[in-house]
């Protein structure tokens, strides 16, 4: 059993707090987010985020497919301007 | 030749040798599923008996995923992962290294054969 394991996942729990508070609201606003690191549990499905990548927020509806990653994989925080092309 | 599973022919080498021609089996996976069978790692392939090899087809069938269905496996994790818009499916659809190896060089097996780039050394009279 690797070390990361035994850990478990984890959650922000400000986040979470957040998420279940408009879970009971019933209010699905877009929450604004700086836990880039936090994982995704089954718990956030269908509701949207806004997390930052830095500098600005990027809006993410999470769905079944993106449970276990972190949020931050969703918001890029590199802009890659493509190579080539004639300059002026 | 023996067939085992389907299509796959491995050679007249050691069972443990020639079970690793399947996509998805190596060595060690090899002697683990030779052990849970009680069959000798150093028989030769040819020498097997006919229901060894059946049972040998039915196990890794039944047990493990291996050839088409792996193969057919991959792809379906890497287009899940394109399709779910992560910076892994991101990587996936540039073409380029997903797990945060260096591209300033190297990375040729994601992308390809060399591109000269004009003017990459003398960085400075680029702008």
């Amino acid at each position: 059993m690797s070390r990361s394991i035994k850990k478990g996942p984890y959650i922000d729990n400000k986040l979470l707090k957040k998420v279940m508070k408009q879970k009971e609201t019933g209010v699905k606003e877009p929450l604004r987010t700086w836990a880039r690191s936090c994982t995704i549990v089954p718990e956030f499905v269908s509701h949207t985020f806004m997390i930052h990548n830095g500098k600005v927020f990027n809006k993410l509806f999470v769905t079944d497919d993106m449970v276990g990653h972190k949020l931050g994989e969703f918001s890029l925080t590199r802009t890659f301007r493509s190579h080539g092309g004639k300059k002026k | 030749m023996p067939r085992i599973a389907g299509t796959d022919i491995p050679s007249d080498k050691r069972i443990v040798v020639a079970l690793t021609y399947f996509y998805g089996i190596g060595s060690s996976l090899s002697r683990k599923i030779l052990k849970e069978l009680n069959i000798d790692e150093n028989i030769r392939a040819r020498d097997l008996h006919e229901d060894q090899l059946s049972i040998l087809g039915a196990h890794i069938g039944k047990n493990y995923n291996v050839e088409g269905q792996l193969r057919r496996q991959e792809l379906q994790n890497i287009s899940r992962l394109r399709s779910i818009g992560c910076y892994r499916g991101y990587r996936h659809r540039l073409g380029l290294p997903v797990r945060g190896q260096r591209t300033k060089t190297n990375a040729r097996t994601r992308k390809g054969r060399k591109k000269t780039v004009a003017g990459k050394k003398g960085i400075k009279e680029m702008r």
